[in-house]
């Protein structure tokens, strides 16, 4: 295990001065070199990158030239961690080179998506030399580029693990097992929230949330006691509130935010006015 | 019995000895999977049917695979005091007149390959056969193995691999004793990484280096895994070692296990190899009736025992993270390194863990029992010790061949192989399975060492030798491997899931003449960026034969491509 990873929340974390294209940065040590990147708003194009989930290096576009001892390697900037003295380039000729091919296959591959025509072309990539993979029946809508974060997001964040990568190789897709409508679905919408390609869609229709990627999954929608309207998913809300207090569980539960917040200012108001009620 | 002493050991050697040399006639048929492929387990039957019907006082035993898979199905006859004789391409027919002959005494020596007057086992056992059959060929003047070294296969088609006596016979399971009773952990870590022994599975790691740091790792608990799942097309090496001399690689284990701190092993073997399978799990558990695995191994208080984990038919799974991974009942995919699995972490169920080829394991007894220098003088600098290939495809003489290290290509294919199966010339070898590079036929003084084969755009891989002849077409062999790695592919990172993908497409059109000099460009520089871009062994490999044949059979690319 990297030092500065779990198991040693307490102690503080050394800091360290890395280098990125020659200019000099504080991070701490073992932090995602990627993460270092983005929070000084250094531009490296990722797809596959969540600061929430271990670095997973799949999506390839993250790659800089690690400077080793006079020596260029390249390697993925979202498992590469922070160490005194490293030195990092993000954009040598080799890089774009290889990054352009790459965003070639993205755009075959995922040839609907506007977010990975809009990435490509910021890094000057507007025509792909390769077929197109256009599937009327995709029920990603031809936008997904299998970056795995809905999967991951769905298994190690919200442990439901709904869904999963089927198939292997070129014909890897993600989906509920056997194409199935599937249970064990929360509704969370985790997996549209973490996309980065716009590809995951789901719709509140009435009492059911329909997950549309994932073979029709539906979950269904608590409503509010007080206004009726639906507002979580039932098995979520449920969930959730069983690991609040008691007290506020009783209060809040079967609300929707609203009628929540609502509840709340006339609480306050009656606490504030001495509970007098004027017109009891 | 369980053995703790050199007495027990000897005991059992003895017991081996009178199997392996009982006083009579011992008829031993070639039984691993290319033998009973071609009629061996039939041979077997007849023989047996006979020698009960006359009521012969004949042996009739398995054996391994000696290698000449081309000869097969081979039979050993030992008649006592004289040479051990091989014969080849026998049939269920043969079978009345080998009887008879053997009865008489004699061999049918139409129907023989060679003899064997006396076998160096080279783990401090020469077992003699005796003299007489001089119109037989030696074994050693035999074009196929004169040239060859046996080191690994040492044992394989000459001992029954489902008797562990026969094993401890030739000298089987002394290494063991030897470091277990006498040896620190330092002092086996030191010898093997003096022996210069690099890893067999294709990357060429020194093991006793990987074996320090296993050793070194701080955990409680560590694992060591052998691993089994050999998946190149046409690379058949480790389930030969592991079908004809499965406690090899069982002691070279244990060995390693003590050196290392790990108290459990586990081989992790592809579920294609049903027969080494069923031989190991015999092994394992005649290893364990003799306390050589489990607890309390010769009373030393050192406790080791050995699991087998099948695998699912990926080949992915050969690269070690994946392979961790399908262990732990996950997917095969791989993750990014470090953690290597030699890293608190990063190995099986998060413990430190050394992870070896079948091969590598099996060097390891005869290092102990003849030392690292001996060891060391076999080969080449930097490349020490055998390397066992497969050679295959169109080849004249097929089968599976064990050379030093630093061996030309020349000499495997032309001197062993004697060249082109019928009488074609040879065009091209790939080494490597399928992410290997095909060397042109004018590059055959190239030697066969890990550094050399990267030179020339292939790799050593684990062993397999594929040879092309003037009628193959390179551009449709590019196509053949990169439609396997292709399938191959777990579908993980975009370069090897869509650049392989499309680098096919680009071969099929190429392959039908619709393709255009562009995509002879576009695959040249789709093929580098899969190479650069790749996240593990598997897709960073891939276009190796696409990368060589383009380097040295151009000429047959543009042919196909519109002017």
């Amino acid at each position: 295990m990297t030092p500065g990873e779990a198991g040693e929340v307490d102690t503080p974390k050394k800091q360290v001065t890395i280098t990125i294209n020659g200019n000099k940065y504080p991070a701490d040590e073992g932090e995602i070199l990627l993460g270092v990147a983005v929070r000084n708003k250094i531009a490296i194009p990722h797809l596959c990158y969540e600061p929430s989930l271990d670095p997973y290096g799949a999506c390839r576009l993250c790659m800089v030239e690690e400077v080793k001892r006079g020596k260029r390697e390249m390697t993925t900037s979202c498992t590469l961690r922070a160490a005194e003295g490293l030195e990092v380039v993000t954009d040598t000729p080799e890089i774009v080179k290889h990054r352009s091919i790459l965003f070639e296959l993205y755009l075959a591959e995922a040839p609907k998506s506007e977010v990975i025509k809009a990435m490509a072309a910021r890094y000057g990539v507007t025509k792909t030399r390769f077929l197109k993979k256009l599937d009327s029946t995709d029920l990603l809508g031809n936008k997904c580029v299998l970056c795995g974060l809905c999967v991951r997001a769905c298994t190690e964040i919200m442990g439901a693990a709904a869904i999963g990568f089927v198939n292997r190789g070129p014909y890897t897709v993600v989906n509920t097992p056997y194409f199935e409508p599937t249970k064990d679905c929360f509704g969370c919408g985790a997996c549209v929230k973490v996309c980065p390609t716009d590809a995951v869609e789901m719709e509140d229709a009435g009492d059911t949330r329909v997950m549309k990627s994932w073979s029709g999954t539906r979950v269904p929608l608590a409503n509010c006691d007080c206004c009726g309207k639906f507002f979580a998913p039932k098995g979520l809300a449920t969930a959730t509130l069983a690991r609040v207090t008691p007290s506020l569980r009783e209060e809040i539960a079967a609300l929707c935010p609203a009628c929540r917040g609502k509840r709340i200012a006339r609480e306050e108001i009656l606490a504030l006015s001495g509970g007098a009620e004027r017109h009891g | 019995m369980k053995i703790t002493s050199a007495d027990d050991l000897e005991a059992a050697r003895q017991a081996g000895l009178q199997k392996l040399q009982p006083g009579k006639p011992r008829i031993a048929v070639g039984l691993a999977t290319c033998g009973i492929a071609v009629g061996g387990n039939k041979v077997y039957e007849r023989l047996r049917e006979i020698i009960k019907r006359d009521g012969l006082d004949i042996v009739l035993t398995k054996t391994g695979c000696i290698g000449y898979c081309r000869e097969e199905p081979l039979v050993n006859i030992s008649i006592p005091k004289k040479p051990l004789v091989i014969l080849h391409k026998v049939t269920e027919a043969d079978a009345e007149e080998i009887i008879k002959q053997v009865s008489r005494g004699k061999v049918p020596t139409d129907k023989a390959l060679c003899r064997v007057p006396s076998w160096d086992h080279i783990t401090g056992c020469t077992l003699e056969y005796g003299k007489g059959f001089t119109r037989i060929p030696l074994y050693a003047k035999v074009p196929f193995f004169q040239d060859q070294q046996k080191v690994i296969l040492r044992d394989t088609g000459l001992i029954n691999p489902e008797d562990i006596d026969e094993y401890i016979a030739v000298g089987g399971y002394k290494a063991a004793m030897k470091v277990l009773t006498g040896m620190d952990s330092e002092a086996v870590i030191k010898e093997v990484e003096k022996s210069g022994l690099r890893g067999r599975g294709g990357a060429g790691f020194p093991t006793g280096l990987k074996w320090r740091i296993t050793r070194d790792a701080k955990a409680d608990k560590k694992y060591i895994i052998c691993n089994a799942d050999e998946g190149d097309p046409g690379a058949y090496m480790n389930r030969n070692e592991m079908e004809s001399d499965p406690h090899m690689l069982i002691e070279g284990m244990i060995i390693g296990a003590y050196a290392m701190g790990a108290a459990e092993g586990l081989i992790y073997i592809r579920a294609e190899y049903p027969l080494a399978i069923k031989r190991l799990k015999l092994a394992l558990e005649q290893a364990r009736e003799y306390g050589l695995l489990g607890s309390n191994i010769f009373g030393t208080g050192f406790s080791f025992d050995i699991g087998i984990a099948t695998g699912a038919g990926a080949f992915v799974c050969g690269e070690s993270t994946a392979l961790v991974s399908s262990i732990e009942g996950r997917t095969g995919r791989p993750h990014p390194r470090p953690p290597r699995l030699t890293d608190v972490g990063g190995g099986l169920w998060g413990y430190p863990t050394d992870l070896n080829n079948v091969e590598t394991w099996c060097n390891v007894p005869v290092i102990i029992i003849n030392g690292s220098d001996w060891y060391a003088k076999i080969g080449s600098e930097g490349n020490t010790g055998t390397k066992v290939f497969s050679l295959v495809g169109k080849v004249d003489r097929v089968g599976l061949v064990e050379v030093p290290l630093g061996t030309t290509l020349k000499t495997i294919v032309s001197d062993i192989g004697n060249g082109g199966a019928n009488n074609k010339k040879v065009k091209a070898v790939q080494t490597g399975g399928p992410s290997g590079g095909c060397i042109p036929v004018r590059m055959f003084d190239t030697t066969v060492d890990y550094e050399s084969l990267n030179r020339v755009g292939s790799i050593m891989g684990s062993g397999g030798i594929v040879v092309m002849d003037e009628d193959t077409d390179m551009v449709d062999i590019a196509r053949y491997f990169i439609n396997f790695a292709t399938g191959e592919s777990c579908g993980k990172c975009v370069p090897c899931r869509e650049g392989l993908k499309h680098a096919l497409l680009l071969l099929n059109r190429i392959m039908a003449k619709k393709g255009t000099r562009k995509d002879i460009e576009n695959l040249a520089l789709l093929s580098d960026t899969i190479v650069a871009t790749s996240l593990c062994g598997l897709g960073q490999s891939a276009p190796n034969p696409v990368l060589t044949t383009l380097a040295y059979f151009r000429e047959e690319y543009d042919a196909l491509v519109k002017p």
